[in-house]
């Protein structure tokens, strides 16, 4: 593989003139399914093989990917991929220059305890079926579970015309669970993600008596939740909720090249923009996160990445494109889905720091306001305006936790909610999940529990 | 750039039928899927890439004992590979669990005739070319106003093709074309700093309009520029199709497909031929309706597509079923087999979700709003509790409307509501009828929308 690949990369530096030139392939073999009330809807298996390619001819990029490894055809591929990347060119008032870093050269070999490829499929349907059963049986008002399950494993290759070449393995396990619950007319809607990159050991720690009733728990208890008041009020994060507005909220703002498309975050490096409190962190080597790898789809080790530190921003996840364009290091953080599409900033595992404070602190400090514990999705605008959906939720009432509350959501400005953050917990959680950036990576995300002075809550009553 | 041949993609579905049905398979199904895409892209203010895609691949199910397997492979012009995917598909129905509503792939239908879903013109397009169409949408922003950043945005043109076969004889051939502009912007002017905004034009036939999506893409942006807030209060909303197809698709869609509504997981359950949205509300999934861009000859299953009437005066008239769906309810399939390329299983989606357009135009729409928002960019609508239809999302920007005229932007409103109730509420259609992934639809106006001001 290595001999074909630098053959590649080389003939496009040497014959057709590429400033710089990479391939990345893949040899993927994946497992999966989805299981509804305990009816698996299909096993599937699937080999996914392929190579991209991609050149940088006077400061443009063109790429090309082919579902095969055969030479002529890659050769063959490059050449476009270098004739393409001229022709997108033709106009470019700024080119693309690349920041420099070292040539690697490295074997990465995942050491799981139980790998998911050898697992029997039996068995992952049935340890799916007991979570369902769990589930469905724990309440009759639980109406239907869905589980998908999925697996990855096989081997990743990189090169690039400056002497890097790396092979790296790869497996992910993940599933998601969500149960749907109705009474009177009544329907809630529960959901659970988890994700590993370590092996099939992971539901060790989430067995499916534990996961299904949590799922099966939370549709039920939000059944005789009330609907939230809409307005500004106190508001306590949970973990997981925290994560997502890292994620979201911040996370993509600090993501270089949406920061270079006009995010608010470019003319703010080394300002205080949020509470002496914040302290968030893009970390790409935690072993065994969801969002963790050894090296970038660009050969670029992973780091841990201090964004914001007592409120000062440091630093921003980057390529080696907007490395070079902020002088600045590359930081690990460009990742393709796969060999049809190219490398963009993704984030890893994205997280706020915690303190001191307990939960019960946080709570107790609140008059009137609500307890966002868990939640169902986020969203947020370059200009800084953020969406947290929410799945579970409680009023605060008089420094105590009161009434559940459903289907809530919590929204306001990133910069200005960042200052209002007025205590921080010691319980800290990091959560598997998904994000979508036009292609799907697997990231990680989490925190502690966290007071924020004001959010605006959307809610109908 | 060659394409597989019609006769080597089905003869390939065919043969890889009887091989899994040599092997054990108590029935079988093979999808053979050629893709094929050029983009040029677009990034802050430049054209900074050209890259083309091509993706072949075959996606095999088979049935053992009631129990269902699938195994694919982007390898398919090697003859062991593919055996190799049909033993892995059957290994996989082995490890699987028996499905007693199971009652067999469907049978072969006649298929229907369908209008420009394929350009010639299209498959032929240069990677040049293609930077000329970039170019001129680019030009076109960049001409309106100094104060407009393109972002990000792009054109890409594609081919896809398919063929099916099944054990029971179905044997299907499809190709398709597709050309799409888009370009999100935001305006600067000192540091006020608009969110983003973005217009797209995606068609069947080689008419894209990129010069217009530039202007739009620029027009939006410039108008986000001056911003108010607003009180918390009830008002009338005018919702486009850009912020439609977010809040329809996580909820009402949803709730016409068949495997939600067996499952418990649609409040339309019980609702059919009662009274479910406005007098004014008729819905059709239509997948042959011409041009539209989920237009195709058949379904994920090789079932023929067709055009099924969803709602009619606000009274719901029926579901979307696949193959498995519809024998579970002892009714038709509708054709609505989904599926993404050669990577998956079928599973019940719409094709072009069309609601029907009125008669008042855009400006007659807001000409009658005394006090109201203009809502087209939402986020968070997939966070919407998709049973319930209970929504609570962000509006940005937004445009207030204020005695039939847009007056001013608005940033960071939120909206709360259930979309189910919401549909009831609808006071007018409008004609402006577009077509967007799956939805077409005009604009509609809904009185009464709780919307939490800063």
């Amino acid at each position: 593989m290595k001999d074909l690949l630098t053959r590649v990369t080389s003939t496009a530096a040497e014959k057709f003139g590429a400033e710089y030139a990479e391939v990345r392939a893949q040899k993927l073999f994946k497992t999966s399914f989805t299981m509804k009330e305990g009816r698996v809807e299909a096993a599937k298996q699937g080999i996914e093989n392929g190579v991209a390619l991609r050149t940088l001819v006077k400061g443009a990029w063109g790429s090309a990917s082919v579902g095969s490894f055969d030479t002529a055809i890659l050769m063959d591929a490059i050449s476009d991929a270098c004739v393409m990347a001229r022709q997108a060119g033709l106009r470019l008032k700024n080119p693309i220059r690349l920041a420099a870093t070292k040539a690697i050269e490295d074997h990465v070999q995942v050491k799981p305890k139980r790998n998911p490829s050898e697992v029997s499929i039996e068995e992952k349907i049935k340890n799916a079926s007991s979570t369902n059963n769990v589930a469905l049986k724990s309440d009759k008002r639980v109406k239907s579970c869905t589980i998908d399950y999925f697996d990855l494993t096989g081997t990743s290759y990189f090169a690039n015309n400056e002497g890097t070449y790396i092979e790296q393995d790869k497996l992910y396990v993940w599933s998601r669970l969500t149960a749907s619950a109705l009474q009177n007319g009544v329907f809630t809607f529960s959901r659970e993600e988890i994700g590993s990159t370590l092996g099939y050991e992971i539901f060790d720690k989430d067995p499916p008596e534990i996961l299904g009733e949590r799922l099966a728990k939370r549709a039920v208890s939000q059944l005789n939740a009330k609907s939230p008041k809409g307005g500004t009020f106190p508001a306590v994060l949970g973990p997981n909720v925290v994560g997502v507005f890292v994620h979201e909220a911040f996370g993509h703002l600090a993501e270089a090249d949406l920061a270079l498309s006009g995010g608010v975050l470019a003319d703010n490096m080394g300002k205080k923009i949020a509470s002496d409190l914040v302290t968030f962190y893009d970390d790409g080597t935690i072993n065994g996160a969801f969002g963790s790898f050894k090296y970038d789809d660009e050969g670029v080790p992973a780091k841990k990445t201090l964004l914001i530190k007592d409120g000062v921003v440091t630093g921003l996840m980057h390529n080696r494109e907007t490395a070079q364009k902020f002088n600045s290091e590359p930081t690990g953080n460009a990742r393709a889905e796969d060999f049809r599409v190219e490398p963009i900033i993704r984030m890893r595992n994205t997280y706020m720091a915690p303190r001191e404070r307990s939960l019960e602190e946080l709570i107790e400090g609140v008059d009137f306001g609500y307890y966002f514990k868990n939640f169902r999705g986020g969203q947020a605008n370059l200009d800084g305006t953020f969406q947290v959906g929410i799945q579970e939720a409680y009023e605060i009432v008089k420094g105590e936790v009161g009434d559940p509350v459903r289907d809530a959501s919590i929204s306001g400005n990133t910069l200005e909610t960042l200052l209002k953050v007025d205590a921080v917990g010691k319980d800290f959680e990091l959560s598997a999940g998904r994000c979508g950036k036009g292609q799907t990576a697997f990231i990680g995300d989490g925190g502690p529990n966290i007071r924020v002075r004001e959010v605006i809550v959307g809610g109908s009553a | 750039m060659a394409v597989l041949e019609k006769e080597f993609m089905l003869s390939l579905a065919e043969n890889t039928v009887k091989t899994a049905q040599q092997k054990g398979a108590a029935e079988a199904e093979a999808f053979v899927y050629e893709g094929k895409a050029t983009n040029i892209g677009i990034e802050r203010g430049q054209i900074t890439k050209n890259d083309r895609i091509l993706d072949r691949g075959i996606g095999i199910r088979v049935q053992i004992r009631k129990a269902i397997g699938f195994a694919y492979t982007n390898i398919i012009e090697n003859q062991t590979a593919i055996e190799t995917t049909v033993i892995k598909a059957l290994e996989a129905a082995r490890a699987s669990k028996p499905d007693n509503d199971w009652k067999g792939l469907p049978e072969k239908k006649p298929y229907p005739q369908i209008e420009k879903t394929f350009d010639v013109k299209i498959l032929e397009l240069h990677s040049d070319e293609l930077v000329n169409v970039a170019t001129a949408m680019l030009d076109a922003a960049i001409e309106a106003d100094k104060r407009v950043l393109p972002i990000e945005g792009g054109c890409g043109a594609g081919y896809v093709s398919n063929a099916i076969a099944n054990s029971h004889g179905i044997a299907g051939f499809d190709q398709a074309t597709m050309i799409e502009c888009s370009l999100a912007t935001l305006a600067k002017d000192g540091s006020n700093v608009t969110p983003v905004c973005f217009e797209f034009n995606a068609e069947r036939n080689f008419n894209v309009n990129p010069v217009w999506v530039g202007k739009e893409a620029a027009r939006l942006a410039v108008s986000a520029l001056k911003t108010k807030q607003m009180e918390t209060k009830k008002y009338e909303l005018i919702f486009t199709q850009f912020a439609l197809q977010e809040l329809l698709y996580y909820t009402l869609v949803n709730a016409v497909e068949a495997d939600n509504v067996q499952r418990n997981q649609s409040p339309f359950k019980e609702k059919l031929s009662t009274q479910v949205g406005s007098e004014k509300l008729t819905i059709y999934d239509d997948g042959l309706l011409p041009g539209g861009l989920r237009t195709g000859i058949f379904d994920g299953e090789g079932f023929p597509h067709q055009k099924t009437l969803l709602m009619e005066k606000g009274v719901l008239h029926s579901f979307l079923y696949d193959n498995y769906t519809a024998k579970k309810a002892g009714v038709e399939s509708t054709g609505n087999a989904s599926r993404a390329g050669y990577l998956s299983t079928p599973n019940v989606e719409a094709t072009n979700f069309h609601i029907l357009p009125g008669s008042k135009s855009a400006d007659q729409m807001l000409s009658e709003v005394d006090d109201g928002l203009l809502v087209s960019y939402l986020q968070g609508a997939h966070s919407s509790n998709p049973v319930s239809g209970e929504f609570s999302v962000v509006a940005t920007p937004a445009w207030r409307i204020k005695k039939g005229k847009i007056e001013y932007a608005t940033r960071g409103v939120m909206l709360a509501g259930n979309i189910f109730e919401l549909l009831k509420n609808i006071n007018e259609v409008g004609s402006n009828e577009r077509k967007m992934g799956q939805l077409v639809a005009p604009w509609l106006r809904v009185a009464n929308v709780k919307v939490i001001g800063k």
